[in-house]
């Protein structure tokens, strides 16, 4: 199996199957526009990721890498956040900036399955909370003056509970 | 209860530090926040979430607020509260949002009889250009709005539910709709059956089937489910109307005896699915066909009186035959299975459902399974007394590719079910396993300490296992304990909240699927 050299934004470089870096559309492009399979001492450089972070993505790759490509987003799917396997969640239990990390990391990867499934996570974190439980969770700021909170509450009113 | 783990995972996550080697813990990344993701990525976190909820998201900061109006997340919107659906008070409100928030994006609506006015649909045409797939849910009407005024309608229809009211003659709204309806492929008409208790008095022909299917020649699949008055002359109008016709159902509308099949199958030569759940066919009726000749695919003809000889005669002379659903058939008996693999062409069957045939023996199923089950993707030999977990457990190993399975009856049994061995067969032979059901008394289900072990077998095994069925009692609440404590959350089910079926794997089951 060739092997390629992935190199973390603070230096650290890991040694990866190509196939198992390829699942991230972002490399597998990398490699083909500069014709880098070839040449195994290339290092590919990936200023947007820190080692802690790739570590974990290529831990996530390596265990999905016989997973079936995941399906195109279709206008049909039901869009379902239970269906997180055992493994997934067990590997997403980590502190709220890891799992953001994460997320910017799939994003900036291009790794459709990592991507979907930390997001999915987030939409569980926020389900059937209240916008001030929200807020508190994610340590988000309260930026509407109360005119403008009274204005959003009544452009959504329409759609609370019967 | 599983909003409460997610709350609590989400409290335990912003607490959790990792030791970094210097014995102080702290989180590497703790000034990375969700306000570092960008609007895409929120974007796809809000797809996941309802339209209740999303709409609780604007209210957070102004950020989110615009993301959760994007467009985008308001593609499918389902405005019909009762059925879990958004209520929307007035019809200010909707013509309000029809113009800021669904505008150009929105692809499908369901739309409650108290906001069907003229007004909104015109909004709906003039706003919308790409509405392809409307509810329109009469069933609740007790009087019908006036439409005189009515001059616009969405034009790019492909996909049209209309939810019937017994007693409100539709025409006064159909025939203002029926020059903008002909590109129409999908269309579903649902009855009253499942509101019905008692027989009703008198039946009202609601609305012009006859005049309806000149208004639309294109239509692939055609749904009447459960409506009163449909009979055999329905059927015939809209086989001599559409000549794309692929799938016809018509579960539920009693009066259907097949008499216009044979000319239905001439006409539609298209035609690859067949439902008539709950029909009243005729056995020379269905004998007439010629089925030789069609190219049927996928048929239902559960909870009907066909004859053992009508269903031999069919089975044999049907080519390739993928989908059989034909449960609750005093007929179905071992001669029909052994005609059938015999003389008929079983080679395509992937999916099989005899539920409650009482008639087939467990060795005729046997033979019929040796040598069919391997390429079986869906079985269903649920309701019958006499098959257990002896059958199952010999005709496990060939079922290998089974992704949806359905065993046992809610009866009492005199012998019991040994479920852990049948659990770690099912673990061991069905890998793609998708949807399970045991519909077995709880009191039949035997199962000992080492229960927990092949639970857990099944669920370490059976990563797509996305639905499992059970009675409510000590077993469900083990395998649900078992499978939550994995975080596989809504996986385990009551037989009284959900129902397995092989419909899942009909060609055209996404245009089946309404309400």
């Amino acid at each position: 199996m060739p092997n390629i050299k992935l190199q973390s934004s603070d230096g650290e470089i890991y040694n990866v199957d190509v196939e198992i870096a390829k699942c991230s559309v972002t490399i597998k492009t990398m490699l083909e526009d500069l014709g880098m399979d070839e040449d195994e001492e290339e290092v590919v450089p990936l200023p947007n990721v820190n080692s802690a972070i790739l570590k974990k993505v290529i831990q996530w790759a390596t265990y999905h890498k016989d997973d079936p490509p995941p399906p195109e987003d279709d206008e049909n799917k039901e869009k379902r956040t239970d269906d997180i396997s055992s493994w997934d969640a067990d590997f997403l239990k980590v502190d709220q900036g890891t799992l953001f990390e994460l997320i910017l990391a799939a994003n900036y990867l291009d790794i459709k399955g990592l991507l979907d499934v930390t997001c999915k996570t987030v939409a569980n974190m926020i389900k059937g909370k209240t916008p001030e439980e929200i807020r508190k969770t994610f340590n988000i700021k309260n930026d509407f003056s109360a005119a403008e909170e009274e204005q959003v509450r009544k452009e959504n009113e329409w759609c609370e509970e019967k | 209860m599983c909003d409460d783990v997610w709350g609590q995972l989400a409290v335990e996550r912003s607490q959790v530090y990792i030791d970094d080697g210097t014995g102080v813990l702290r989180s590497p990344f703790a000034g990375t926040t969700i306000e570092k993701l960008p609007d895409k990525v929120l974007l796809n976190i809000f797809s996941y979430l309802s339209h209740r909820e999303i709409c609780l998201l604007a209210r957070v900061n102004k950020k989110w607020r615009q993301i959760a109006y994007d467009t985008r997340l308001w593609k499918d919107v389902s405005l019909r509260p009762d059925i879990s659906g958004l209520h929307v008070g007035s019809l200010e409100s909707l013509l309000a949002l029809i113009s800021i928030r669904f505008g150009p994006t929105l692809r499908y609506i369901e739309l409650p009889i108290e906001l069907i006015t003229h007004t909104v649909l015109h909004e709906l045409a003039n706003k919308c250009p790409n509405l392809t797939h409307m509810l329109l849910d009469f069933s609740t009407a007790m009087q019908l709005h006036d439409f005189s005024e009515l001059q616009t309608f969405p034009t790019k229809l492909r996909y049209l539910c209309i939810c019937l009211s017994e007693v409100i003659f539709m025409e006064g709204f159909m025939r203002k709709i029926y020059n903008f309806i002909n590109g129409l492929e999908v269309l579903h008409l649902i009855g009253t059956y499942e509101k019905v208790e008692e027989e009703e008095e008198e039946i009202y022909e609601v609305i012009n089937v006859h005049k309806l299917k000149s208004a639309t020649p294109n239509l692939r699949v055609i749904n009447l489910y459960g409506i009163n008055f449909v009979d055999d002359s329905h059927i015939d109008a809209f086989s001599s109307n559409c000549i794309q016709l692929e799938c016809l159902a018509v579960n539920y509308c009693n009066k259907v005896t097949g008499s216009t099949l044979k000319t239905v199958f001439q006409r539609s030569k298209r035609l690859t699915c067949l439902l008539m759940n709950g029909t009243s066919l005729h056995s020379e009726h269905v004998m007439a066909v010629e089925w030789d000749k069609s190219s049927i695919q996928e048929l239902d003809i559960t909870a009907t009186d066909l004859s053992t000889e009508c269903l031999i005669d069919m089975l044999t002379r049907i080519p390739s035959l993928r989908f059989l659903r034909a449960g609750q058939i005093n007929g179905f008996n071992d001669s029909v299975l052994k005609a059938w693999m015999e003389q008929g062409v079983t080679k395509n069957l992937v999916a099989l459902d005899l539920d409650s045939s009482d008639n087939i023996t467990d060795e005729g199923l046997h033979k019929f399974l040796a040598k069919n089950g391997n390429q079986l993707l869906g079985l269903v030999l649920s309701g019958m007394p006499h098959i257990t977990d002896q059958l199952w457990m010999s005709v496990l190993p060939i079922l290998n590719n089974a992704r949806i399975l359905m065993m046992g009856t809610p009866e009492r049994l005199g012998v019991n079910i040994h479920v852990d061995q049948l659990m770690d067969g099912i673990a061991t032979h069905c890998l793609k396993l998708e949807r399970l059901e045991l519909r077995w008394d709880p009191e039949n289900l035997r199962f000992s300490d080492k229960s927990q072990k092949a639970i857990d077998t099944i669920r370490v095994k059976c990563l797509k296992l996305k639905s499992f069925v059970l009675s409510d009692g000590r077993y469900y609440e083990i395998v649900k304990a078992n499978f939550e404590r994995a975080d596989r959350m809504t996986v385990v089910r009551t037989s009284t909240s959900c129902r397995t079926s092989i419909y899942y794997l009909l060609q055209n089951y996404r245009d089946l699927i309404f309400n």
